[in-house]
């Protein structure tokens, strides 16, 4: 603000004596600014009109009383700064509104009264700009230090580069050591980026704006990812004089960038994968009120025809069958008990058809601890399985019913052969040699005991009623059996019998056990064509977990009966068949083929097992485990 | 009359087989076993062989081998206990093939079997 057209004024002249009050008037009214004319007690002498706003914005300030309101502020603060004597300028506030304050000391006559000019001329408008610049520049600081952008300029004709602070340390550098050029900076790009760096560049220059350009630079060895947004200024003739932007460090995001995608393709070949896979993959979730299905792969879609968004509305009651509720309860079940399962039901297809189906339920755990609440399903349609299965079923009972009845054919005809034969023979005999036919007789009928023998055995191996079992002293049972062999078997025999096994007791049924030790006695001694040691010892054997696995055993307590023979042995395919009805190596009359699998069979069915073990020429050794119970 | 050799391993079988032979004349050596069937072959002269198929040992199949397999023309008849139409049968079919003359099945009348004999011996 000027203040020359006080300076202008020459308080020595005369004509200036009369003429100055009429000259300050005009003046006070002519200045465009609030200005007052105070007497040193302060006391209002003139103002002109602007300023009587400011006058009347505290107090009615009246001329001929002292001054109050802004302006005694005013005249206060000059006096502080000059003691009054010399002229002031400041700028002072009111309210809202800004002014630019000129105050000076005027004596009109030698002997006049000193007098003080203030002149308030409003800066309001240049001073809210100036604030507004300032305080969006402070934003902008503040953002780009949040952000941590860096902010560059390049000034194209003298290729001055300014960087924000912020900008070295992006590229870990110092102001001091690096001097920001074109140049300079290029040598930062990471090789490979050099020439796509450059092309951003040549874009700047063609007055492009950059949005989201990036490219590599190595700092200190390490590879980061930089983006720049930039545009370019022009000036006011439109031509453009420099570029100007952020810079940003996006190497974490790269990363996580690369990392999404390496998910997401993981995410696409699990996906390809499960939709390759033969077997139909339904993942359901049990977090709403219902199951709802998750996904469905390729060989669910084509088994139900039922894709995922069509059977996530219904969830499973599209694939319920009418008639086959119950199992699917099951199913319903095992979710809601976070547990899995193996089902086989009926599953209807969207076209209303149905299928026999193998579902397999298994909870996914993602919290250790906690229920699940998704599950894997995985489904095939065994309907063809099954009629195989069946097939193969009746064809193996077809060929276990042939081999059954052409073992039992071959022994009765066997035994009818001498009944017949004999029985012909000795009408003709009766009188003219009844010794031989006595003979004959006692063949017939021996043949037909045989006959019997025969026929019992079948009969036991076919039944199909489980015979009552109870716990028994096992070594008293196993003694009785032994006693009851030992006229059966040939002279040539012995049995070295061991028992000890004092007190245990096994669930077994009396007559089974004397079956099965008769059945692997005579086994034994017939290996040994009748002339021979057979050791038969019962025993107990408490099983390791590591000797019970070995067997397929539970660990604990059992009852072993070993049958040992040193005869001929039986070699692998033998021994892979000597469990099977009918199978034997015997004499024709000697056995039925049927005493191994009858054994077999009667000690699994006390929760046992049957085992041989066996080296042609050398012997073979049976040998009997039996579950060890309490007495009763 | 004819010098027979039998070979069967049960001594009922053999026993009525022998004497339904021996009814009409004919002299039989016995053998339990298609080993001391071929044994007592070598020893001896026989006018044919009556054989069971299913025996210990050496069966009557591996006998027939035997015998053929040196060029021994022997009439064989050879008794099966099978029944014609059950899986072990096919030990009967295949006597024939290895050079049976005749296979007849048990349980057998004494006419079946002198026929039989008869018919190998007048060949």
């Amino acid at each position: 603000m000027t203040t020359s057209a006080a300076a202008a004024f020459d308080t020595d002249a005369p004509a200036l004596r009369e003429f100055d009050r009429l000259t300050a008037q005009a003046l006070l009214k002519a200045m465009p600014s609030a200005a007052v004319v105070l007497d040193a007690a302060g006391t209002l002498i003139a103002h002109n009109v602007p300023a009587v706003d400011l006058l009347q914005t505290h107090v009615l300030a009246v001329v001929g009383k002292p001054i109050e309101g802004p302006f005694r502020i005013m005249a206060e603060r000059a006096r502080r700064m000059t003691g009054g004597d010399a002229p002031a300028s400041f700028e002072h506030a009111v309210g809202n509104s800004w002014y630019h304050i000129v105050t000076y000391p005027v004596r009109a006559r030698e002997d006049g009264p000193a007098l003080q000019i203030i002149a308030a001329a409003d800066i309001s408008p240049q001073k809210h700009a100036e604030f507004e610049i300032r305080e969006s520049e402070a934003r902008l600081e503040e953002a780009t230090r949040i952000a941590q952008l860096g902010t560059y300029k390049l000034q194209w004709d003298t290729e001055a580069v300014q960087w924000s602070p912020h900008m070295y340390v992006i590229h870990g550098l110092s102001p001091d050591t690096f001097p920001a050029t074109p140049e300079s900076y290029l040598e930062l790009v990471h090789p490979e980026d050099r020439e796509l760096y450059e092309g951003y560049r040549r874009n700047q220059f063609e007055g492009k704006a950059l949005h989201g350009a990036e490219y590599r630079i190595v700092r200190k060895g390490a590879v980061r990812w930089l983006r720049l947004d930039g545009r370019v200024l022009f000036d006011a003739d439109g031509e453009p004089y420099a570029s100007f932007g952020t810079c940003q460090d996006i190497t974490e995001g790269k990363q996580r960038e690369q990392e999404l995608k390496n998910l997401l393709r993981r995410n696409a070949i699990l996906y390809e994968a499960l939709d390759a896979s033969p077997i139909g993959v339904a993942v359901v979730t049990t977090e709403g009120p219902r199951p709802e299905v998750f996904y469905v792969n390729a060989e669910f879609e084509r088994l139900t025809g039922y894709k995922t968004y069509s059977l996530a509305k219904r969830s499973f009651a599209a694939l319920q069958a009418e008639d086959d509720r119950g199992e699917w309860e099951n199913v319903f079940r095992a979710l809601a008990t976070s547990s899995g399962g193996s089902f086989e039901l009926k599953c209807l297809r969207r076209d209303g058809t149905s299928f026999l189906a193998n579902l397999q339920v298994a909870p996914v755990r993602d919290h250790p601890g906690r229920d699940a609440t998704v599950f894997v399903f995985n489904i095939r349609d065994i309907t063809e399985d099954r009629q195989r299965a069946e097939l193969l079923l009746q064809s193996q009972k077809m060929e276990a019913l042939g081999q059954l009845s052409g073992g039992v054919a071959h022994e009765i005809n066997n035994l009818l052969q001498p009944v017949l034969a004999l029985s012909e023979l000795g009408q003709d005999l009766i009188d003219s040699d009844p010794a031989k036919v006595r003979k004959y007789f006692e063949v017939i009928a021996s043949s037909g005991r045989k006959a019997r023998d025969v026929v019992r055995q079948v009969l036991t191996f076919a039944r199909r009623d489980v015979p009552q079992l109870a716990a028994y002293p096992i070594a008293v049972l196993v003694s009785d059996a032994i006693n009851l062999l030992h006229s059966g078997l040939s002279p040539g025999t012995r049995l070295n019998v061991t028992i000890d096994a004092d007190g245990a007791h096994a669930v077994v049924n009396p007559t089974q056990v004397s079956q099965v030790v008769l059945n692997l006695v005579k086994n034994a001694a017939d290996a040994m064509h009748g002339a021979g040691t057979v050791d038969v010892a019962l025993m107990l054997a408490d099983l390791d977990q590591a000797a019970a696995a070995a067997l397929s055993l539970q660990p604990g307590r059992w009852i072993t009966l070993r049958v040992i023979d040193r005869g001929c042995g039986m070699d692998t395919y033998t021994l892979s068949r000597v469990f099977e009805p009918f199978f034997t190596t015997k004499l024709a009359g000697k056995g039925t083929g049927l005493g191994l699998s009858v054994a077999y069979s009667i000690v699994m069915g006390w929760g046992g097992l049957l085992k041989l073990e066996s080296e042609v020429d050398k012997g073979t050794t049976a040998m009997v485990y039996i579950p060890a119970a309490s007495a009763p | 009359m004819a010098h027979i050799l039998l070979v069967e391993d049960s001594p009922e079988v053999s026993l009525s087989v022998r004497e339904i032979l021996a009814s009409v004349g004919h002299t039989v050596e016995e053998a339990a076993s298609g080993k001391e069937g071929l044994k007592r072959l070598r020893a001896g002269k026989f006018d044919a062989i009556v054989s069971d198929i299913w025996m210990p040992e050496m069966d009557g199949i591996a006998l027939l081998k035997e015998i053929r397999g040196a060029g021994n023309e022997i009439p064989v008849v050879v008794i099966s206990g099978g029944a014609p139409n059950a899986p072990l049968t096919y030990t009967a079919p295949l006597a024939a093939t290895f050079g049976a003359n005749i296979v007849i099945y048990k349980p057998f009348e004494k006419a079946e079997l002198l026929k039989a004999i008869d018919s190998v011996l007048a060949d």
